[in-house]
């Protein structure tokens, strides 16, 4: 039970923690406040209550995939949303932040989105667990460990970035981004095979006797990367389309923000 | 920095609890395994087939299976070719696994069973044992949960001892900053050495050497600027007397002569204007506050003035009530003489200049304003920077200055604790200066 416990919780711990780090970062070096972190943080505790709550019902839509169907539609609405914000993060890297507001309100919609979505799962986790098995003990343990995992390495990722100079913090920042973004277009996918919405194949190939996904790192490869051992085709294409739509967005905004800013200077 | 410790720590302690958690799971499954196959072996060895109901049998019925219940992890069954001979009390009658040596998983009665086989050659029987996945899992976390759980629980502890230690081992370089940082921009003492830890002593040693070297040259520099204003009082004013001997043989409307004048009053002016900026200043300063009426010493002033007003046809007016201070004489004095000679050098000439003195329960007010072209706003802040003019070295009003006179104002508003404010003039276009001298400064 330990075991499981740990990787069910790494797993959903590691994303929102990657996620709040990276952005948490990269809004130091553009400086823009704290203040953001307690809104997400707190929105993202009710969001995950409420969704919790109500995932029982929701469940219960679209034919008993409803939980699939919603979560991977939350995934995706975070992609979107994260491929938005490294958009304006590009285009205003050299200059004052002018819609400061609006920025805001696109990292505190990505991190209390991905907090709701992945705080819903640990609670619905910890309440059957420890409902149904008398031995919860190992449960909460592994819990323990897991949530200490995740968090430790999303604050050493956010030591890391947030001691490079700017220029390379938002470089290594947008890429790990980008990374973790293909991940949930990844895994938004594999919610949808589940639920029948795309259709089942048979894997690509199968890298689990490499680095399986029952590991620890298999599970920061998971949360980083979106490591699949055993992707199909459709989850593989998918993935790398979710992998080159922002590098697109940012490449074509890079070579607007740099037209723009030689526009400023010749004025 | 406590923070990325504690976490280095927590990643590495709870991965490689994970790491020895799942090894020694392994070897539970293989001590478990071993157990499985013994088991066999004692049946296969303890079952006779020539005779089912030998006494050995019997006993193995009655004392083995009988105390086999379902929640119990061990089960087994002994087969001969197709018949069943014996078997757990629970267990269906069915072969609970295919004959075949070595390790199986099944699925008996909606559980997952770990199935050892053994053929025991010379009777021909089937030897199954199995045991219940789920309870031996379980058996085995439990008894490594009693490894992992004080590591789990160190962890905290651990922060807290990290947290305190790294705090206190930088708390002497917190102190050291604050007590940097707490000094005043013109304290150049030194700080206590021997309060230090070793590591500190250098920098604190460093430190108070840089502080003493920069007092000896910030006293050079003051003492300097002072004697040689004073150094220069005496030939000054010794070209004063030559120049009114002079004045007897020259004519007076000779331009050279006038402009010579011209020249060394304000030389005259400028040396006594740094004297007065060191007089004041607070180092130099010896506090001898008495009590003083703020109008009555405004009167005096404007009255010794009065002939330079005159000159220039300028209007001026004393307004307001008998209002007190704790204050210096000499250098309120010298605050209001070079307020009204700014005015009168600003305003144009029949002009007028308006003094008001006002006081209640907490606070003392002098007011001077000129009806002079004022002082953009934004400039303000720099009225008081020394040596600085307005538009430069000649202001628009074509009159000369030093540019010391309002830092030496501030110099000694800042010595009473009084505050200045810079407004434009209520009834023209010209500067407003208001000393506010506060209440606790009064009796």
């Amino acid at each position: 039970m330990l075991l499981s416990s740990v990787i069910i919780i790494l797993r959903e711990v590691l994303e929102a923690a990657l996620l709040f780090s990276i952005l948490i970062a990269l809004a130091k070096h553009s400086a823009v406040g704290n203040h953001w972190i307690l809104w997400s943080l707190a929105l993202g505790l009710v969001g995950a209550i409420i969704y919790g709550m109500n995932l029982s019902n929701i469940s219960e839509w679209f034919d008993g995939v409803g939980q699939e169907v919603a979560n991977a539609f939350i995934q995706l609405f975070i992609y979107a949303v994260l491929v938005i914000y490294m958009g304006v993060q590009v285009y205003f890297k050299d200059q004052a932040m002018t819609s400061k507001y609006w920025f805001l309100v696109l990292m505190i919609v990505i991190t209390s989105l991905a907090m709701t979505r992945e705080g819903a799962e640990i609670l619905l986790y910890f309440f059957s667990a420890t409902r149904r098995e008398n031995h919860y003990v190992s449960v909460l343990i592994g819990m323990i460990i897991g949530a200490s995992i995740g968090i430790s390495v999303g604050f050493l990722f956010y030591y890391l970035l947030v001691n490079l100079r700017s220029l390379w913090a938002l470089r290594i920042g947008l890429a790990l981004l980008i990374l973790v973004s293909a991940g949930m277009v990844s895994q938004a996918s594999l919610l949808l095979i589940q639920a029948d919405w795309l259709p089942a194949q048979m894997p690509l190939w199968d890298t689990s006797t490499f680095l399986s996904e029952k590991t620890a790192m298999g599970q920061l490869m998971y949360a980083l990367i979106g490591y699949e051992a055993t992707p199909t085709a459709i989850q593989a294409s998918l993935y790398l389309f979710g992998l080159l739509f922002p590098v697109g967005i940012i490449a074509l905004v890079n070579s607007k923000s740099i037209a723009y800013n030689k526009i400023a200077e010749t004025k | 920095m406590t923070l990325v410790i504690l976490s280095s720590l927590t990643l590495m302690i709870f991965l490689s609890a994970l790491n020895g958690y799942r090894d020694s799971m392994a070897k539970a499954e293989q001590l478990f395994d071993s157990e499985l196959i013994d088991k066999a072996r004692l049946l296969s060895l303890s079952f006779s087939t020539q005779t089912i109901n030998t006494q050995s049998n019997q006993s193995l019925v009655q004392h083995k299976i009988s105390a086999i219940t379902e929640n119990d992890v061990f089960a087994f069954q002994v087969w001969h070719k197709n018949t069943l001979l014996l078997k757990s009390a629970f267990l269906p009658d069915t072969a609970i696994a295919n004959f075949k040596t070595g390790f199986q998983d099944n699925n008996v009665l909606h559980r997952r069973w770990r199935i050892y086989g053994l053929y025991n050659k010379t009777n021909n029987l089937w030897i199954l044992t199995a045991e219940r996945m789920d309870l031996r899992y379980i058996l085995a976390e439990n008894i490594i949960m009693g490894t992992i759980l004080p590591v789990v629980i160190m962890v905290p502890i651990l922060g807290l001892m990290i947290w305190i230690i790294v705090s206190y081992g930088l708390l002497p370089l917190r102190k050291l900053s604050s007590a940097l940082s707490d000094k005043r921009a013109d304290d150049l003492s030194s700080l206590a050495v021997e309060k230090q830890p070793i590591e500190l002593t250098q920098v604190v040693i460093s430190i108070n050497d840089l502080f003493r070297r920069l007092k000896v040259s910030f006293l050079r520099e003051k003492r300097f600027a002072s004697d040689a204003a004073h150094e220069l009082r005496t030939p000054i004013s010794a070209i004063k007397i030559h120049l009114h001997n002079l004045s007897k043989v020259i004519a007076e409307d000779d331009q050279s002569f006038s402009q010579l004048k011209q020249a060394v009053d304000r030389m005259g002016h400028l040396i006594e204007q740094i004297l007065n900026l060191n007089r004041t200043s607070p180092e130099q300063y010896s506090k001898k506050f008495t009590t003083i009426d703020v109008y009555e010493l405004a009167q005096n002033i404007v009255v010794r003035e009065y002939a330079q007003f005159d000159i220039k046809n300028q209007q001026i007016a004393l307004e307001g009530e008998h209002a007190i201070v704790q204050g210096d004489v000499f250098s309120l004095d010298i605050l209001l003489h070079n307020l009204l000679s700014n005015a009168s050098k600003y305003t144009p000439e029949g002009g007028s200049i308006m003094v008001t003195v006002s006081g209640n329960k907490t606070q003392t007010q002098l007011q001077v304003q000129d009806s002079g072209p004022g002082v953009p706003e934004e400039k303000y802040e720099r009225l008081f920077d020394r040596f600085y003019r307005l538009g430069g070295d000649r202001h628009a009003s074509g009159t000369t200055g030093c540019g010391l006179g309002l830092a030496i104002v501030k110099q000694i508003a800042d010595l009473h604790h009084a505050e200045i404010v810079l407004a434009k003039a209520d009834n023209s276009s010209g500067l407003c200066v208001r000393i506010i001298f506060p209440k606790e400064k009064l009796i």
